[in-house]
Formats: C-alpha cells, structure tokens, sequence
C-alpha cells in the first residue's frame, strides 16, 4: 500500500508541478544526464551517453588545479556564485571551459536561520527563486545535476519534517517540470533511520540523496541499505571528521587531526566512496579555504592560496598518481603543549619537521591565534580570532621553534604553516591552554 | 568514566557509533580494569575494552581485548564460516563471538594507532576485515555498525601513509 500511495502522491506532485506532456524538452545546448541501474546492480550516471563517475568537490576556486588533478565535478552551495563574473566570465562558463561538470546547487532556507516552511508567502518566494535558477540554468553545458538545498532538515535533529519534505518534493517536481535533462539531489546532513524514512515517503520525486557526512562517510552507502534506501546516492562533503565528532581537550578544544593524518582519511575516504556500486561519486570538502572551528580544519587549500597534501591524498586516490608538485610532509612533531595547560609566559622548544617529496627548500611560519569562540553549527560563517603578538622567540628553516606562552590566561592554538615556494604547503595546529599556574 | 574521553576516541568511526560507545562507559562500573575480567563474557571483555580506552589506559584496552580472543576466537572463526552474507538484524545478535572479536578487532587497531605502531594496528585490522568481515554491532541510531568496513578505511588510511614515507 505504502508504494502505491507513494506513486500516488508523485503522480500529483508531477501534474501540480506540470511535468508531463508540457515539460520542456532538453535544449541543444544542455548535456543530458540520466541515471541507470537498480540497488541490486548498483546505479550509474550517464552523461551524453556515457558513464560518469563524480570525482567531485565542495568549492569554486583552483579550477585549473582541479582538472590538473583529476576531478571533474564542482559542487556549489548557490545559484549566484555560478553567475558571478571573474574578469568577465561567469565562474559556470570557466569551469565547463575546463570541461568540468556543475552540481548546481539551489540554497533553500533553513529554520534555524528564521525560515518558516508552513509559511506560504516564503514558499513561494522560494519555489520563484528555484525556478528562476532552473530556468537561468538548465541549458548550459556544465550543469551535472540540480543539489536542490543544504542541509535545510538542520544539521541537528531527527530532520524528519513532513512539511520540509514534502516541500521538497513540491520543488523537485517544478525542477523536473522545467528540465528533464539532468536528476535532481537533495543533500542532507548526515542520516538516520527517521529522516530516511521521511526522504522517501514524502519526497519521491528526488532522484539521488546527497549525503554530507565525515567520520561516518564510508558507513553511509551500507546504512542507507540496512534503511531500505532504493535509489542512488552521493557523499556530498566528506574529508575528515568534523570538529563536532573528534577529540577534545579537557577545555572542549577539538583536537585536529595533523595535515598528514588528514591525508589518509581523504585518501581512504575517497577509495571507498568510488568502489561503492551505489554511490554515484563525492565531493572531498573543502576545495578551498574556510574558518570553521580553526582556519585550516577543511581547507584542503592554505589561506594563502597553496595546495595541501590533502590535494595530492584525493590526486591519488582519482588518478593512482601524485600531482606534479607535492605537498611537504609532515614527520617528526615534538610538542609539548599539545593538549596541556601550562603556566604564562612559559618559553618551551617546539618541534614541526616536514620534507618535500621533490627536495625542494621549505619555510615555515609560526604563529599562535586564541581558541575560537565564534563557533556556529552547519557550517554558519565564523569569524577567524587575531594571532596573538610576541609569542614566537625563534624559528628556523628546520621545523624547530622557540615559543613563549602568552601571558593572559586561556585558550590558544599554537599554529605551524610549511610551504615549498611552489604553489603547495601544509598547516597544522595544537590547543593549549595558559593559566596562572601550571598544572 | 569519563564519557567524554570515550567519546573523544571515536575518531573515524562516526558519530552514530560515538553514541553506542558513551552507552556502554555510563553503564560500566569503575573497576580496576587490568585485573577484573567480570564474568568472562565476550560482551562484558569488549565493553571494558572500550571502557580502558575512553579513560586512556590503552595497554589495559590490549588485556581485555587479548582475552576475548583467547576466549572466543574459536567460536568467532566458527560463527563468521557459518554465514554466506551479513545476517540479519534478527539473526545479528546470536552471532556474540562474531560481533564481540571482531569489535575487540577493531578496538585493538585503534589502540595500536595511538600507540604509533602501525605494524600491528595494520596486523590487527588485517585479521579483521579477512576473517570475521561478518561481525556486525548494533548502534542505537538505528542500524548495524560493521567493524570489518571501519578496518577496510583504517587499511586504507595506513597504507597511504605508508605511501608517503
């Protein structure tokens, strides 16, 4: 019965919408993309034809580093970032210029930002909005797929809302009724039994479940299919885990993993989301730069603009090739204040050795920043915290340096950037903590 | 038991198994864990391996877990020979062996990473994924977290890294 009602209520949505006889035909200027395959045998893309394994990533800057690469696929957040013009050309046309692949990405509001899903006046403002973006859209040559939202159920929570989903599916039957030439994604935060659940029973229309998930990434293709999930998926963001899941310091300091750990969970992570016949691909976050707990937690990019090893760790695991320029690597660290709470003004050796692969001379600039305290949830913007002056005695061009605690009691992240003068680098960092007296 | 420190080493395994893991160190008693084996269950073995690890004691971890293989890796080996595919979620729970070496697997993995002994943490996982790939151990999120795939990722991890020296 549950099925029936479910093509039930899809055959609504779709005349509602007006999918059908007067949905529009793909343009000449569109790729067409389908989706082939069964849970059984596993589910494939097709794009012109041909199968098309999303090698994918979260951001819009260092296209060329990208192809360069490996990947084929850009996945962004909003429709306005594609449209915007960069010494005259729109980012969507430079990146299928490159001959890369759009997940288009279409913000829907989220609740925790004040947006009223059982508001109809806000609805249609934003079912106007998602048809704007289809209609200004669907006959380029980039677009891969529509990734209708982000996280909207919030990042928190059961994220089972009937009415999200079901409004959801209101939009995926008016995408659909404006281009049948590419799928549309939903993409999630994370899964559980009750949002799967809801996924399916309110909005049929989705075509493929973007899943944003770290620590649990490589788990997800095997929970959707204990959940009953028929359809294909992608792991939408995905790299290391998240500051939220990973150690703590005994002040509630995320413990980062250091750059070279993170190498081998975006090359593991990357390996098990291509081998999973259910997954049509992922995109490793963040093809860029960001403050999200620290300044380098998901920058696979330095601030400055340089390739990580986390670069070269997805390189390899797309082409089974390193990059033409490697990352430094990091090898002896010798710290310690890593994790401790140690008295004001306390001067101690600290220890970051890298080599680069190719030999090349590496610099390395020290510096120590207070603990965040603008921490958000779902990836909300946060503001980076001010380095904190006169802290590093000494350092040479060996990875050894000499730092004096600051003299106010808190807490603190001691941070070491290495970069090879040709484009790559790393940056890592330990919490501390300074107080009155030592302990 | 510090259940925050429990949930601090559940680096890479997801969040949903962290809170299966903060489940098992609420409900474990303080004990001095290198001497008290409880009742010997396999059960009883893995959680106060979990338990060692939350609270540091990762050598404590290793006698725990070295006792459940002792105890149970006969009936594990026997239980995973037993199945073609993933048993179900009814069946999943008969197979305690199975699931509880292979967790204890897993655990010792772990311990062996932080330990930065990366030659028995592969050994470790190694064993894992190639002969209990069936043990399964249920996450109160609503689903079975299987250790043999969490040991593939590790694999992964460590042979990349390997790759870089």
């Amino acid at each position: 019965m549950r099925s029936l009602s479910e093509a039930f209520t899809a055959a609504v949505v779709l005349l509602i919408a007006g999918v059908g006889a007067a949905a529009e035909a793909p343009s000449p200027g569109a790729i067409p993309v389908r989706i082939e395959g069964s849970p059984a045998e596993g589910f494939r893309l097709l794009r012109a034809g041909r199968p098309f394994r999303i090698q994918g990533v979260g951001g819009h800057q260092h296209l060329d580093v990208l192809v360069a690469c490996g990947g084929n696929t850009i996945r962004t957040w909003d429709v306005d970032t594609l449209l915007r013009e960069t010494d005259g050309v729109r980012l969507i046309d430079r990146a299928a210029s490159l001959g890369l692949a759009v997940t288009v990405g279409i913000w829907l509001g989220h609740e925790r930002h004040g947006f009223d899903y059982g508001d109809p006046q806000q609805l249609q403002q934003q079912r106007q909005a998602v048809t704007r973006a289809v209609e200004a859209l669907r006959d380029h040559p980039a677009v891969l797929s529509w990734g209708l939202g982000n996280e909207m159920e919030g990042p928190t929570g059961s994220g089972d809302s009937e009415q999200i989903w079901q409004e959801i599916n209101r939009l995926a039957g008016l995408i659909k009724s404006r281009d049948r030439a590419h799928p549309v994604m939903t993409v999630v935060a994370n899964i559980n039994p009750a949002k799967v659940a809801a996924i399916q029973q309110h909005a049929p229309l989705v075509d493929i479940l973007g899943v944003n998930a770290y620590a649990g990434a490589t788990g997800v293709g095997q929970q959707l299919r204990q959940l009953g999930w028929q359809k294909p998926y992608c792991i939408t963001e995905y790299g290391l885990p998240g500051p939220w899941e990973t150690e703590q310091t005994a002040w509630h300091a995320p413990v980062e993993p250091t750059s070279r750990q993170k190498a081998g969970m975006y090359n593991a992570a990357t390996r098990e989301i291509l081998a999973d016949p259910a997954c049509l691909g992922g995109y490793a976050f963040l093809w860029g730069q960001k403050q999200e707990a620290t300044a380098s937690w998901f920058g696979m990019f330095l601030p400055t603009g340089e390739k990580t090893i986390t670069v070269d760790a997805v390189t390899d695991a797309w082409t089974d090739r390193w990059p033409d320029d490697r990352a430094p690597v990091l090898r002896d660290v010798e710290m310690p204040l890593a994790g401790k709470r140690l008295a004001a003004g306390t001067t101690l050796r600290v220890v970051a050795r890298s080599t680069d692969p190719e030999g090349e001379p590496l610099s390395y600039a020290w510096e120590v920043r207070r603990e965040s305290s603008d921490r958000k949830t779902g990836g909300d913007a946060e503001q980076s915290p001010e380095v904190v002056p006169g802290c590093i005695v000494s350092a040479d061009d060996r990875g050894v340096a000499t730092v004096r605690l600051p003299r106010e009691p808190g807490s603190y992240r001691l941070f070491v950037t290495v970069r090879d003068g040709h484009g790559s680098g790393n940056i890592d960092n330990w919490p501390f903590q300074v107080g009155s007296g030592s302990r | 038991m510090n259940r925050r420190a429990v949930v601090s080493r559940c680096v890479g395994m997801g969040r949903a198994f962290c809170v299966l893991l903060v489940a098992v160190a609420v409900a474990m008693p303080a004990v001095r864990a290198e001497e008290d084996f409880g009742d010997f269950s396999s059960a009883t073995l893995t959680a106060k391996a979990w338990g060692a690890v939350g609270a540091g004691k990762l050598d404590t971890a290793l006698v725990f877990t070295g006792k459940c293989r002792e105890l149970y890796m006969e009936k594990a080996l026997e239980q995973q020979a037993s199945l073609d595919g993933f048993a179900s979620d009814e069946e999943a729970p008969m197979l305690w062996a199975l699931n509880d070496v292979g967790t204890c697997l897993f655990i010792e993995g772990q311990v062996y990473e932080q330990q930065k002994d990366s030659k028995k943490a592969l050994a470790a996982y190694e064993q894992l994924a190639s002969k209990l790939g069936y043990a399964q151990c249920w996450d109160p999120k609503g689903w079975f977290w299987k250790p043999a795939e969490a040991a593939n990722k590790k694999l992964k991890e460590l042979e990349f890294d390997a790759k870089l020296e």
